[in-house]
């Protein structure tokens, strides 16, 4: 089982939308594969039609309800949903309760090893005790920012974080909601990314067709396939499969004999 | 609970996969193996269920019925194919296990299941037709395929193809509770012209966290709709589309016979069925499919002259004067090609038998074994595709069902079988202890050959007619007269390979560079062969004296002796 994490420490950079679209992707290809939403807005939740959970997460957290009981399956063969509840905006408290705050998440998820090959990881924004657990437990972070000096400036803090803390997780980012006619998106595109962490090539435009995500409430890459945004996923999914590596194609099988 | 097809997750292997299009034809001799990519599991870790529809119905239809309680939507449809595979003898079906070929979007999977449907290990993902069990890929299902598979091949037993149309029931939120596949299926055979209909019938699948709405429905469906559960595994429901039953093939004897029968008519039953073992065998033996297709065909055969000339007296004189020597004929045909299949299949042992740096001086036999089985089987086919043959089957079958068979009935003819048979085996019996008693103080190797003759007809005399004597009493005597005929048979089959080998070794090309690796090689063997047979003598008197125990004298003479009066 791969772990990938979805994070950016700024809001409003395409994070579920990615999430989302990856995931699906990734279930498509015949990979047995986790969402679990943990932002407390959980946007990912509502674009799979699942209803939020209700102040269920405390025993979780805590040890005394197993993370299956609160899995839901999603629209799409192989993909299943953790969904957020609003107590999530408590993590940090619920984390920190336990004995290795830092490394809760990957216990939790341990047992579902067996069960799924890929878990994406949908995480809220800001760096926080939450953030950790999900560098420690992901084998790689995938950073969506748009081209923007803040959002570099956000890159920097991350790696430099990371560093402080002894995190080896590699980082993978690149550009969402691009608009090829600013120049300063240009700019920053152009320029040397840095040396700490791996910048992908696909760039995700600013479409509405993912705006139209919410109205839809399916992955982009289900209802609109073909559209730039929709192939702009798919050739993301295909280069982060080549840098993780061990998401091997078809590893299950649905037959009705 | 209604199941089919009980799914657990299966484990991915760490194999290989090849995507593949769909291929329906009955090619049973595609041995090509492609390589294979890897494993796949179950999706699914829930218990399915399947209910059977009592009519075809839309999926449209079925949607806007079940509409009542739940939106439900129609999806994509796809076409599916199976095929179920088993020896001719039906090998994996007598070891409890269903071998399946599906083919999916993603590529073709080998499933191994029991009887009741459960996947018994891993899937393997396999895009060549399987038919030799060595050829699977290195999984746990080779691992079970090859026991019971033995040195047969994998054919194609029944194919069901069909339509699988996905169905969604939705809840308030449009979000999908459960799953649903509506599938029309129907069953392809060589043994029938037109595909024959399986019922309709509908898959439930489960949806993490909605099990109420999933129960909910599998009870709405057998409760309210009365629909019953789908058979678990389809094998049994796709043979019998096709008027096929499994096992219904065997190599066995097993002929039903009542002691008060007519000998005449016990005799023909008996004939009739070695007629069929004949003609069944006949076609794998023509497209040498595997070796065990001409070794069935011949021990039928010489089966057929046994029982011709063991059991006297009962038919005609010139019909058995006649088909005597026709079967003879049949019997000479396939020989050489026997003869040649029994070294190829010895290869690996007598490889195995010499030391390693030796080992290779028989590349150049096995090269001449293979050129010269298949001249022999070249032959072999164009003989068996003879007016001649046709004739002989076609002429023997008239007389097993004739009436009243051609000629001057034979004396016993109305006599009970049961005094008949008796007393023919009681005098084989008494051949067999009288000649093997000599055999064991001392006699001439050639001796033990005529024993060996006489022991097999024997046991063929005992197997004819198994069914007429109390069930479970000849056990004994066959398994001391099997043990007897396997030491008879390895001390003259090892007389014969040694010989054959060095008639091998002198013919072998003095300017050939391998002649001396070859020749050496070949001597080595023809050494151990003869040790073999050596032992074999040695242990001869040992395993006569188990064959003419106290006890088994007894036997023989409480079941032959006593029913079998003589009859002049």
């Amino acid at each position: 089982m791969k772990i990938l994490g979805i994070y950016n420490i700024k809001g409003g950079v395409g994070k579920t939308a990615t999430a989302v679209n990856l995931a699906h992707l990734a279930a498509e290809s015949g990979l047995r594969t986790l969402i679990w939403d943990l932002d407390p807005q959980a946007a990912a939740t509502f674009y799979l039609r699942v209803k939020p959970r209700v102040k269920r997460s405390a025993a979780m957290f805590r040890g005394k309800r197993e993370l299956d009981e609160v899995l839901k399956g999603s629209d799409f063969h192989n993909l299943d949903l953790l969904p957020a509840d609003f107590s999530y905006r408590n993590m940090d408290l619920l984390l920190g309760e336990n004995k290795k705050p830092a490394l809760r998440l990957l216990k939790l998820l341990r047992p579902l090893a067996d069960r799924y090959d890929l878990v994406v990881l949908d995480c809220p924004p800001s760096i926080s005790l939450v953030s950790e657990n999900i560098f420690r437990a992901a084998d790689a972070l995938l950073l969506p920012s748009i081209p923007t000096i803040l959002s570099l400036r956000t890159l920097e803090q991350l790696l430099d974080f990371m560093e402080g803390h002894g995190l080896k997780t590699p980082v993978y980012t690149f550009y969402s909601m691009v608009d090829r006619r600013k120049r300063l998106h240009q700019d920053v595109i152009a320029s040397a990314g840095d040396p700490r962490c791996t910048v992908l090539q696909t760039l995700i435009p600013y479409a509405s067709e993912v705006e139209r995500m919410g109205l839809e409430r399916r992955p982009v890459t289900d209802y609109a396939p073909r559209s730039t945004a929709g192939r702009a996923y798919r050739a993301l999914w295909d280069e982060v499969k080549r840098h993780v590596g061990g998401l091997r194609p078809l590893s299950s099988f649905d037959s009705p004999f | 609970m209604h199941t089919i097809y009980a799914e657990r997750p299966v484990s991915i292997s760490p194999l290989r996969r090849v995507g593949c299009a769909p291929e329906l034809a009955w090619q049973i001799c595609c041995h090509t193996q492609l390589p294979v990519t890897q494993g796949l599991r179950h999706m699914h870790d829930t218990i399915s269920y399947a209910f059977l529809l009592p009519h075809e119905l839309s999926a449209e239809r079925f949607a806007r019925e079940l509409d009542g309680d739940a939106h439900c939507q129609v999806g994509d449809s796809t076409e599916v194919s199976l095929r179920f595979y088993d020896s001719f003898d039906w090998r994996l079906h007598r070891a409890g296990l269903r071998l399946l070929q599906v083919d999916l979007p993603q590529g073709r999977l080998l499933r191994l299941k029991s009887p009741a449907g459960e996947e018994c290990v891993d899937a393997v993902v396999f895009e060549a037709e399987p038919a030799w069990p060595g050829e699977l890929p290195d999984s746990d299902l080779k691992s079970r395929v090859v026991g019971p598979l033995g040195i047969r091949v994998l054919l194609p037993i029944v194919s069901v193809r069909g339509k699988v149309v996905e169905l969604r029931v939705l809840n308030e939120d449009a979000k999908t509770v459960v799953r649903l596949q509506l599938l029309t299926l129907r069953c392809e055979s060589p043994e029938v012209n037109e595909p024959r209909a399986l019922l309709p019938r509908v898959r439930l699948l489960p949806v993490t966290g909605y099990a109420h709405e999933h129960e909910a429905l599998a009870r709405r469906f057998a409760d309210e709709m009365e629909w019953p559960k789908a058979p678990q595994c389809l094998f049994d429901e796709a043979l019998t589309a096709v008027a096929r039953e499994p096992g219904d093939y065997s190599s066995k004897l097993d002929v039903p016979l009542k002691p008060q029968q007519t000998a005449l008519d016990a005799l023909r039953k008996v004939m009739l069925v070695l007629l069929d073992t004949i003609g069944r065998n006949i076609p794998g033996t023509r497209a040498d499919l595997d070796s065990e297709f001409l070794h069935d065909l011949r021990v039928a055969t010489r089966r057929t002259r046994s029982a011709l000339t063991q059991v006297k007296r009962v038919l005609p004189e010139e019909i058995v004067a006649e088909f005597r020597q026709r079967f003879a004929w049949l019997g000479q045909i396939t020989g050489p090609t026997r003869d040649l299949d029994v070294f190829l299949l010895e290869l690996p042992r007598y490889r195995a038998s010499l030391p390693a740096v030796m080992a290779g001086g028989l590349d150049g036999l096995e090269r001449h074994l293979r050129d010269a089985q298949r001249s022999a089987q070249a032959e072999l086919k164009r003989q068996l595709e003879s007016p001649q043959l046709q004739a002989l089957l076609d002429d023997w079958r008239h007389v097993l069902e004739a009436d009243v068979p051609p000629g001057e009935p034979g004396w016993f003819a109305d006599l009970p079988i049961e005094r008949v048979a008796s007393q023919r085996i009681w005098r084989m019996y008494k051949k067999v202890l009288k000649d093997g008693r000599t055999a064991r103080d001392g006699a001439e190797p050639e001796f033990l050959h005529e024993l060996r003759k006489d022991c097999k007809k024997l046991r063929y005399l005992t197997e004819f007619f198994l069914r007429i004597y109390p069930a479970g009493e000849l056990k004994g005597i066959i398994g001391t007269l099997k043990e007897l005929l396997d030491n008879l048979g390895e001390y003259q089959d090892r007389q014969v390979q040694a010989e054959r080998l060095a008639d091998f070794a002198q013919a072998c090309d003095h300017g050939d560079p391998q002649y001396l690796d070859t020749v050496m090689a070949i001597g080595a063997l023809v050494a151990d062969l003869l040790h073999q047979q050596q032992r074999a003598h040695d242990r001869f008197a040992e395993t006569f004296a188990h064959f003419d125990s106290r006890r088994n004298r007894d036997n023989f003479k409480r079941l032959f002796k006593e029913r079998g009066a003589p009859l002049g």
